[in-house]
């Protein structure tokens, strides 16, 4: 496989920008509160070193058959990343908040189905039925991302549920690449592989280039302490106390004429 | 030349990222509104309501310490009596708005004060079911069973939020905080 100067730029940017934010997770010990992101960001790291080797003592298939190995493990860890999102924002207490489960069945069923309807219109121009499954999954997947952290953002504000400081951060950088993937993803699946690699290719940097912005504003944002809790003032705790046993004692007669 | 698949395709992406930034920023501008604003400013959202009508609803079926009623001349107003005291949909509208409030402060609480977690917790918990039951009565409404249903969750809820009000005017009136005015305008 021919590799450009620039292909080799972003080959080396993405490795340098991945191995500053696990520096950035490991000495801020933020990888205590988000064990599956660093794992995604580590396997990230890993991935850029096994792919280069491979790229250099293998064989064209071995490369390909690890790339796209790699790229499934990527994908599972992301979906395990946006986990990791909405635990720590839907369980405030430890178990999942009760009024937000019927939301995300619904949420879960739609993401899925709107995802799979695009995916479904797309026709990607491509000469291997591999080539059309490589574009549809990369596409599907991209919609199915987007879907979820704007679906996350939603269901907490409906619910009044507020983000952590930090999961704030890395939902918006993964939530807006995502957006920024279904453009690329899509303008894959049109230009496809038929017009030639170089359309392909151009996209595929600009989708990198994305992704780069994102590390550098997960680097940036994740190095920055979240804003210290304020300490209570006595009033506002009595008036919280006094607001919940109203609306407990209030539920219960609802609860007894229904 | 382009296909008309190609086209549908595209228009239903950009549809699909129309929507998904309509409600990205929709909700995160709801979001920045609770969180930026401090809890005196969240209290004065409290929406204004008809106190007469609010009281002779709630005080139909509970007395004035909370307790329900359940002597001969309770419970007498009938579902039109109740729709027309209540203000129909819209007043239970104004409820559930100040219901939003709870919700907002239980969420402002979670997020400057995380030792006060457990407690804003179950205030939004509660807060949420009584939204909750509101929005089924606005569902009735849709299917034409509002009638029967108004019967049956309209005043209690109007009794829960008249009680909630009360308690929130008299903590304030006990304490003697400065908001006590504009909270007895509003509420």
């Amino acid at each position: 496989m021919h590799l450009t100067g620039l292909d080799l730029l972003f080959w080396a940017a993405g490795f340098g920008a991945h191995l500053t934010l696990l520096s950035v997770l490991l000495i801020r010990r933020r990888f205590r509160q988000f064990p599956i992101f660093t794992a995604f960001i580590f396997t990230n790291v890993l991935r850029t070193i096994v792919l280069y080797f491979t790229e250099s003592l293998g064989t064209k298939a071995t490369y390909f058959y690890t790339f796209w190995l790699l790229g499934i493990l990527d994908m599972l860890l992301q979906i395990s990343v946006v986990y990791e999102m909405y635990a720590l924002t839907f369980r405030p207490l430890g178990a999942w908040a009760r009024d937000t489960r019927p939301a995300f069945k619904w949420l879960a069923m739609s993401t899925v189905g709107v995802a799979a309807a695009l995916t479904w219109l797309a026709a990607p121009h491509a000469r291997l039925w591999m080539q059309v499954v490589v574009i549809k999954g990369n596409f599907f997947s991209s919609v199915l991302m987007t879907e979820l952290f704007v679906g996350m953002i939603a269901l907490s504000v409906k619910a009044g549920l507020p983000w952590k400081t930090h999961v704030a951060r890395i939902s918006q950088g993964l939530g807006l690449y995502s957006a920024v993937d279904v453009l690329v993803e899509a303008g894959h699946s049109y230009f496809g592989v038929g017009h030639g690699v170089h359309i392909y290719t151009t996209l595929s940097q600009v989708r990198m280039s994305a992704y780069l912005v994102c590390v550098g504003y997960w680097i940036v944002m994740l190095w920055r302490e979240a804003p210290a809790a304020r300490e209570m003032p006595e009033r506002v705790l009595g008036q919280l106390n006094e607001l919940k046993s109203a609306v407990d004692s209030d539920l219960e007669r609802i609860r007894v004429r229904k | 030349m382009v296909d008309s698949r190609t086209v549908i395709f595209f228009v239903a992406v950009a549809a699909f990222l129309v929507v998904m930034a309509t409600i990205a920023v929709r909700s995160y501008r709801r979001a920045s509104k609770s969180s930026n604003r401090d809890w005196e400013h969240l209290l004065k959202r409290l929406q204004l309501v008809d106190r007469g009508s609010i009281a002779e609803v709630a005080l139909d079926i509970i007395d004035e310490s909370g307790q329900q009623r359940k002597d001969e001349g309770s419970a007498t107003l009938e579902p039109e009596q109740i729709w027309k005291l209540v203000g129909g949909l819209k007043g239970l509208e104004v409820l559930k708005a100040n219901c939003e409030v709870l919700i907002d402060l239980a969420s402002y609480v979670q997020q400057w004060y995380p030792e006060a977690l457990v407690v804003a917790e179950q205030l939004r918990l509660g807060a949420r079911e009584i939204e909750f039951h509101v929005d089924r009565l606005k569902g009735a409404e849709r299917t034409g069973k509002l009638k029967s249903a108004f019967a049956m969750y309209a005043q209690p809820a109007v009794g829960k939020y008249y009680l909630m009000t009360r308690r929130l005017l008299a903590l304030y009136e006990e304490r003697n905080l400065p908001m006590l005015a504009d909270l007895q305008k509003a509420l």
